[in-house]
């Protein structure tokens, strides 16, 4: 319901009407999940077993399962816990940021970028568990009134910075996310056929009614939440790079890294909204809503960031030459030229050479070019995260100390793993909640109102307990 | 009367019912279905009330007894009656002497509640001075060895001592020549009880064994002086020391004592150091540590000798060694070392390493030339520490295996192993009527004997032991036997039909000379100095003729040949600590390999023989092949020698030390004089490769400034020579910004102050950390993972030389061909690293839950029980001295070790924690013992002294390397070394403040060292030096 200037591209395509969208969108989960769902989902669900083997085996006989040394104490867990962090920050800024600026084309993509930032703040806290040597007391950094007299937590440190960055982002994402879902469960809710999709979808509807005191409440929520979550953009990274920053370590020890920290996560979450959506489009056929517009906007953001970190490498290098520190001037160079020369090549020609790619608007439409892309991208930063941690600690100040990182199975397998986690939450996802947020894809849809029909297909699924399940906890 | 009143049980007993009168006779109207219940055809349990209660009441016997054997119970029992010189919590001392190895160093054992938990070195000796050496810390795991035989065993089965001391009388009276092989044996007591046994069985022939001979050293003096004796050295009174491949600081003959005297010249203040030249065939502890090195091979070492001597004999107008012509060194290092040891004659000392009669002959010679005998070669406090007749076990072997002899007992030697000639000996043992074996493991030696007799360990033994001619040291027993052992001296009195105990037995030998008051006098200090007589003795020219001409020949018919050295490790030594996890785990101080030997080999031969790092190779010689044995190019190795270590590829003795590494006895030549090497041997690639596990795998600075060093001329200018730190003159001028507010620590402030100068790199500190402190043992595999847990570790770094005589410190640069670097010539320094307890301590404010903190003493703190596992403090140390438990390290099969059995932690130290899976640990500067020492003062009611408190690796240095005390006190020796001009702190610059001073190592050498210092220090020179840039190459000689 919205004026656009008829020079404009249409946000949704297809000439599409207000009960075509709510069709569309609750298509899949009212009928049976389709083969590729399946598929995927059965495949995540595997690799879902690997993590939870890998885990287990990893808390039963300890952090020697993995290739740790006394040199080098952080390298695969962390390195996958900011990678996590990272891809959850496209979520946040799609809805917040975007909400804020008016950017209406965020509206079909938010729901499930917000998704992807809760099921990712999952994965990263998964890794903040295992990365511990005593998991089953992971609770202590949290300052928790005790009666163990004045013990407390360091409030120097910034693990428990972290521990407060990643608890707040998790829950106001997830507070807001589900704010954003509430008229559209209660569309789901009213298209009932069964008792318990009635329940449940009734349950988490909160008695939505859909009146204009309700829908007021709505948008004063949102913009607050957006409020809340919009620093939070900001903030989350650049705590969780003074993990880094703070400390001492040639390489780590530099002031850049909260905003390339920031401008890396953005650019890596949104490689993983375009994996997500480039994927979804296609399965879900929602190329109406999800339009080559969104995928452009995408690739121009993905462009615009990873230049950015690029910027950040290269300044990196001058500082370290400029500051006249041999320990720094060593770390830069043992990067680029050491035995990780790998890794650091691999980081470049991914995060900085392949966006560029993007000038080209033709590559920036072609979902084949955007997937590929979007997969060079999340490589790129991973091994940003790897270079950034291992290469900084395998060489530091004392040259005796210097020792050498090899992986093992269990943490290869950890990492694989992690996507198991991620996708077999973003398959029941899409199963159980509308994907699109249909509410808000109706404000813009170019045409004049509809008559709202609701239409009922008559299929029950009974699975809609399950959306209890995921987001019970 | 009948009971008027009928009831019936029913109408069928009104009636008479026949099937009920039938019935009525049983119990039961029923009856017991006992057949249907135990044979249960059916599968149908028909149990009624009684089965029930009968089964209920088994099943819960049986659940209660087996509930009652399902946990053992681990009791910790008070003393109910307190015995009364053992208070909980308070440890007893026992002076004692360390057997370890024949040099008998004197030690005191520290017990706590009974067990002898930690062995100290007793700083009352004059001999010894309170210095331990590695092994003889790690001879404590001895005792606690939980595959030691635990009762006498005839033929393979296990016995009683009644059985034994039945059989072997009878055995022995019956044979006709055994041989009774022993080690060194220099106790007076053992001696008379060996004589005991001899005169009631004259066939018995005592025999001196030892598996890595320096015999030649007695035998060339007896040609020589007319004296069988080791002479006793003094480093301490020599100017120069030249060395000709004796390992002194490491593992010939004494080390502990030679280390305590050659460090006392080593104190740069004094500014007159003693000089210290090395010429040898391998990189040895005491060659590292040299001012100059010069590496040769191992045949041309006698002709060096001549030579050397020749040139001073032309020096001193004395007649030469015949007229062959003489061999030099590069940049005439003979020539250049005669004219220095002739300016200090009398104050000089030429030793060498070698088992050749003829090479030891030459160096009497040359001592005596240079006056050196009875100043720093001394005859008449020689020494008893070695002494082994190996052309008499040679012969023995022979007779054995011939039938001639036809007994053996070795007394705590175990030839099968380490003899080269072993398939004979072995087969001659089996042949033999009786053999006794009295070794306390089944080593392979032990497995073949008869009988196995086994002897207790050290700590359970009463001896007296005459290391030093006059010097007597007492082992008394600090726990009662563990096992069914018995010491081998009270079964040689037994044997011997006499029926004293060896402790009564030895009370009566010193009789005469300790009694009463003196004697228990004598065991509380451990030691008793009696006066020796003079000596003078006189050089016997004859004793070098004919030596001459046969090191000319093995010289120079081999100068093209590659060449096999055999040594020994500082550790496992001649193969006696094999089976010592504490000592498998040791890193040897040059190569830091753990676990294994390997062939030394120079980068020049490697690339000759296209072999590298991680190859295996084969090495043939006349007599046999070593196999399969793995390769390190080791910088400081002379071209075209293999150099190997013995003592490892044990075949039996415990399970630590099986397989670990290749047995290279079996070229140690018995036959030839030449026994710790090979003339002409072949070395081809064997099948497959081999990663060693080193602790260090990086060997330079990378220009950095971690080592700082100095020559002495350059320290003698300027006592901050080579310390122009930029970082250190701001700090001191008061002009260093920081964001952070001081500690003002008004009490006890711990620190710690390590003279490079003396440190050796020997690593007892070490092991003695090891024990003090629990920590675990982790293996190879985790040693190749990077995850030893050693608290202080002794990092080792090269420098060295290109042809164009510029220094190399960056791994990239020497691996560079075309700078043509000398690997032949490095230059070692060695540096011990622990927790520096940074007074801003970067671990400390990024653990999340404050599990490291710091405490009101300077102390940087570790509470285990706090700490939630993120190695986030690890990350963050720039010394990475934190060490995590990435395993339970104990009651865990996948590490095998001490911490596994209960036997076997025993050991562990009750004062310290034995940390958890999954928490960081490190250094605490022994926070135990400052704890001790202030209960100690405070009880006594008086303020701490400086010398209260000694940390373990400190007492244990005995190089006196490591200096601990409060630095508030101001009469502390800690607060004089921080003061010092030589003091730095590694890693200044970053001001973390550590509580850790180094000092800069003097080097007395001529040539300038500072200005190739790590670039940032020497760019902020304060007194900018001048830069020569005429100098030669290598060494120059004043």
């Amino acid at each position: 319901m919205s004026y656009e200037s008829p020079i404009r591209d249409q946000l949704v395509t297809g000439g599409k009407t207000y009960s075509d969208v709510t069709r569309d969108i609750t298509r899949p989960l009212e009928n049976s999940p389709s083969k590729g769902w399946w598929i995927g989902f059965s495949l995540s669900t595997v690799t879902l077993a690997l993590w939870i083997g890998a885990t287990t085996y990893t808390v039963l006989v300890g952090l020697g399962a993995w290739g740790l040394n006394k040199t080098v104490g952080w390298a695969f867990d962390i390195t996958n816990f900011v990678f996590w962090v990272g891809i959850g920050h496209a979520g946040t800024l799609i809805s917040a940021v975007l909400l804020l600026f008016r950017q209406k084309w965020r509206m079909s993509i938010n729901r499930s970028a917000e998704a992807m930032t809760i099921f990712a703040v999952i994965c990263a806290a998964s890794f903040i568990l295992s990365h511990m040597g005593r998991p089953w007391v992971a609770y202590w950094p949290i300052p928790l009134p005790n009666a163990f007299g004045t013990l407390w937590v360091n409030f120097n440190s910034p693990l428990v910075w972290d521990v407060f960055a990643i608890s707040t982002y998790f829950s106001v994402s997830l507070v807001f996310w589900y704010v954003g879902l509430i008229p559209d469960i209660a569309t789901v809710r009213d298209r009932a056929t069964t008792k318990a999709r009635k329940f449940w979808y009734g349950f988490f509807a909160m008695g939505w009614t859909g009146s204009t005191r309700t829908w007021h409440r709505y948008e004063v929520i949102s913009l607050i939440l957006a409020g809340i979550s919009t620093p939070l953009v900001l903030s989350v990274h650049s705590i969780v790079s003074m993990d880094f920053a703070t400390s001492l370590v040639p390489g780590w020890h530099t002031t850049i890294f909260p905003p390339y920290f920031v401008a890396g996560a953005i650019f890596s979450g949104f490689g993983m909204v375009l994996t997500l959506l480039v994927i979804a489009r296609e399965v879900m056929n929602y190329k109406d809503y999800i339009t080559e517009a969104h995928l452009d906007a995408m690739a121009k953001v993905v462009m615009v960031t990873g230049t950015m970190v690029g910027m950040a490498y290269i300044t990196e290098f001058f500082v370290a030459a400029y500051s006249g520190v041999e320990y720094e001037q060593y770390a830069f160079l043992n990067r680029a030229f050491g035995p990780y020369w790998w890794a650091y090549w691999t980081m470049m020609s991914c995060n900085l050479i392949a966006p560029q790619v993007f000038w080209s608007s033709k590559a920036r439409t072609n979902p084949t070019v955007l997937f590929i892309m979007s997969i060079i991208v999340n490589i790129g930063m991973w091994f940003e995260r790897f270079v950034i941690i291992v290469t900084s600690l395998h060489r530091d100040f004392i040259p005796a100390n210097w020792a050498m990182y090899t992986p093992t199975i269990t943490e290869v397998t950890i990492l694989i793993g992690s996507f198991g986690l991620f996708f077999f939450l973003f398959f029941l996802f899409i199963k159980f909640l509308p994907s699109i947020n249909m509410a808000e894809v109706k404000s813009i849809i170019p045409t004049h109102a509809h008559e709202d029909e609701h239409q009922h297909h008559g299929h029950s699924h009974e699975l809609a307990t399950e959306k209890g399940v995921l987001h019970g906890n | 009367m009948e009971n008027k009143n009928q009831y019936w049980r029913g109408l069928e007993e009104l009636n008479n019912d026949p099937k009920f009168l039938a019935g009525k006779k049983h119990e039961f109207a029923e009856g017991i279905p006992l057949e249907e219940v135990f044979t249960e055809e059916d599968g149908d349990l028909t149990s009624n009330r009684r089965d029930f209660l009968k089964y209920f009441g088994f099943g819960i016997s049986a659940v209660a007894l087996a509930a009652c054997n399902k946990t053992p119970v681990k009791n910790a029992i008070p003393y109910i009656v307190k015995p009364e010189n053992i208070t909980p919590g308070i440890p007893n001392w026992y002076a004692s002497t360390c057997n370890a190895c024949a040099a008998n160093c004197s030690i005191l054992v520290k017990t706590r509640e009974g067990r002898p938990i930690k062995i100290e070195g007793n700083a009352d000796s004059p001999v010894f001075k309170g210095g331990v050496c590695g092994t003889g810390h790690a001879s404590l795991l001895g005792l606690y060895d939980n595959e030691r035989l635990r009762k006498p065993r005839i033929k393979g089965a296990d016995a009683t001592w009644q059985a034994i001391d039945k059989e072997i009388p009878t055995a022995l009276a019956s044979s006709k020549n055994v041989a009774l092989i022993t080690g060194t044996v220099n106790s007076p007591s053992t001696k008379k009880a060996i004589a005991a046994l001899i005169a009631k069985y004259p066939q018995i022939k005592h025999i001196s064994y030892e598996p890595f001979s320096y015999g030649a050293i007695a035998k060339a003096n007896k040609e020589s002086f007319g004296m069988e004796v080791i002479p006793g050295y003094r480093f301490d009174l020599a100017k120069v020391i030249v060395s000709f491949g004796a390992d002194f600081l490491g593992t010939w003959i004494s080390p502990v004592e030679y280390t305590k005297q050659w460090a006392k010249n080593r104190s740069a203040e004094d500014k007159t150091m003693s000089r210290h030249i090395q010429i040898e065939s391998y990189l040895s502890v005491t060659g590292s540590n040299a001012d100059v090195r010069y590496p040769i091979k191992p045949s041309a070492e006698t002709a060096y000798l001549i030579s050397l001597y020749n040139k001073i004999a032309v020096l001193a107008g004395a007649p030469s060694l015949g007229s062959l012509p003489a061999v030099e060194l590069p940049v005439n290092g003979i020539e250049n070392t005669a004219k220095e040891l002739w300016a200090n004659k009398g104050q000089s000392i030429v030793v060498s390493g070698s088992n050749s009669i003829g090479a030891q002959v030459v160096v009497n010679a040359i001592n005596s030339l240079l006056g050196n005998i009875g100043n720093t070669v001394d005859l008449a406090n020689y020494s008893n520490q070695h002494y082994s007749d190996d052309a008499q076990f040679a012969s023995f072997v022979n007779d054995l295996s011939s039938g001639a002899a036809d007994g053996v007992i070795f007394y705590n030697v175990n030839p099968v192993y380490s003899y080269s000639e072993s398939a004979k000996l072995m087969e001659g043992i089996k042949k033999a009527k009786v053999s006794i074996s009295s070794g306390s493991n089944l080593d392979e030696t032990a497995n073949l004997c008869m009988y196995n007799t086994p002897d207790s360990h050290y700590l359970e033994s009463w001896n007296d032991n005459e290391p030093k001619a006059g010097y007597f040291t007492f082992t008394q027993p600090s726990i009662s036997t563990v096992f069914e052992t018995r010491q081998m001296q009270e079964s040689f009195l037994l044997w011997a039909g006499l029926t004293t105990n060896f402790y009564d037995y030895m009370v009566s030998n010193w009789a005469s000379t300790l009694n009463g008051d003196n004697w228990t006098k004598a065991i509380h200090d451990g030691f008793y100095q009696a006066s020796v007589s003079p000596v003078s003795a006189s050089f016997n020219a004859a004793a070098t003729n004919g030596v001459e001409a046969s090191a000319y020949e093995l010289y120079t018919t081999n100068t093209k040949k590659l060449e096999l050295k055999l040594y020994t490790k500082v550790g496992v030594g001649a193969g006696e600590g094999a089976h010592n996890p504490w000592l498998q785990e040791m890193p040897d101080p040059i190569s830091k390999v753990c676990w294994d030997n390997y062939a030394a080999i120079s980068h020049a031969t490697a690339k000759e023989l296209k072999i590298k790092d991680g190859d295996k190779i084969n090495i043939t010689f006349k007599s046999g092949k070593i196999e399969s044995v793995p390769v390190l190019v080791q910088p400081g190795q002379p071209n075209n020698v293999v150099a190997v270590a013995v003592g490892y590829g044990r075949t039996a003795g415990g399970k630590t030390g099986l397989n670990v590494g290749v047995n290279a006895y079996t070229a140690a030549n018995y036959s030839t004089s030449q026994m710790h090497m090979q003339v002409d041997v072949k070395i081809d690639k064997a099948e497959g490769s081999y990663e060693l596990a080193h602790t260090q795998t990086h060997h330079t600075i990378e220009g950095r400034a971690i080592i700082k060093e100095a020559s002495l001329g350059e320290y003698i200018k300027d006592t901050k020579a080579g310390n122009h730190d930029h970082h250190k003159s701001l700090r001191e001028n008061g002009n260093l910004i920081t964001l952070w507010s001081e500690r003002d620590i008004k009490g006890h402030k711990w620190t710690m102050a390590i003279d490079l100068n003396k440190c050796t790199g020997c690593g007892s500190c070490v092991v003695s950390c090891n024990a003090e402190n629990n920590v675990p043992v982790v293996g190879r595999k985790e040693v190749l993972n990077r995850r030893e847990m050693h608290w202080i570790r002794i990092d080792r770094y090269y420098r060295f030389r290109t042809k164009d005589n510029n220094f190399i410190t960056k791994e990239d640069d020497y691996n560079n061909e075309s700078t043509g670097v000398d690997f032949e010539n490095v230059s070692v320094t060695y540096q011990p690293v622990m927790c520096q307890q940074c007074g801003h301590a970067p671990c400390e404010t990024v653990c999340p839950v404050l599990a490291t903190v710091h405490s009101s003493e300077g102390l940087n703190h570790m509470a285990y029980n706090r700490c939630v596992g993120t190695r986030y403090c690890a990350n963050n140390c720039p010394y990475k001295v934190r060490r995590f438990n990435w395993f339970k390290y104990r009651d865990n099969d996948q590490f095998d070790f001490n911490f596994n059995n209960d036997l076997g932690r025993m050991v562990i130290n009750p004062d310290v924690t034995v940390r958890s899976r999954g928490v960081m640990e490190k250094c605490s500067f022994c926070v135990q013992r400052i704890q001790a020492g202030k209960l100690k003062a405070k009880l006594e009611n008086r303020t701490l002294v400086d010398g209260d408190v000694k940390t373990a690796c400190q007492q244990s240095c005995p190089a006196d390397a490591i200096i601990f005390g409060d630095i508030n006190d101001e009469k502390s020796k800690v607060r004089e070394y921080f003061k010092k001009d030589r003091a730095y702190f590694v890693l200044d610059e970053l001001n973390v403040q550590p509580s850790v001073a180094y000092m800069t190592k003097i080097r007395n050498v001529n040539e300038e060292l500072v200005h190739e210092k790590g670039h940032s220090a020497a760019k902020h020179e304060a007194k900018p030096e001048e830069h020569k840039k005429d100098e030669k190459h290598a060494e120059h000689h004043s």
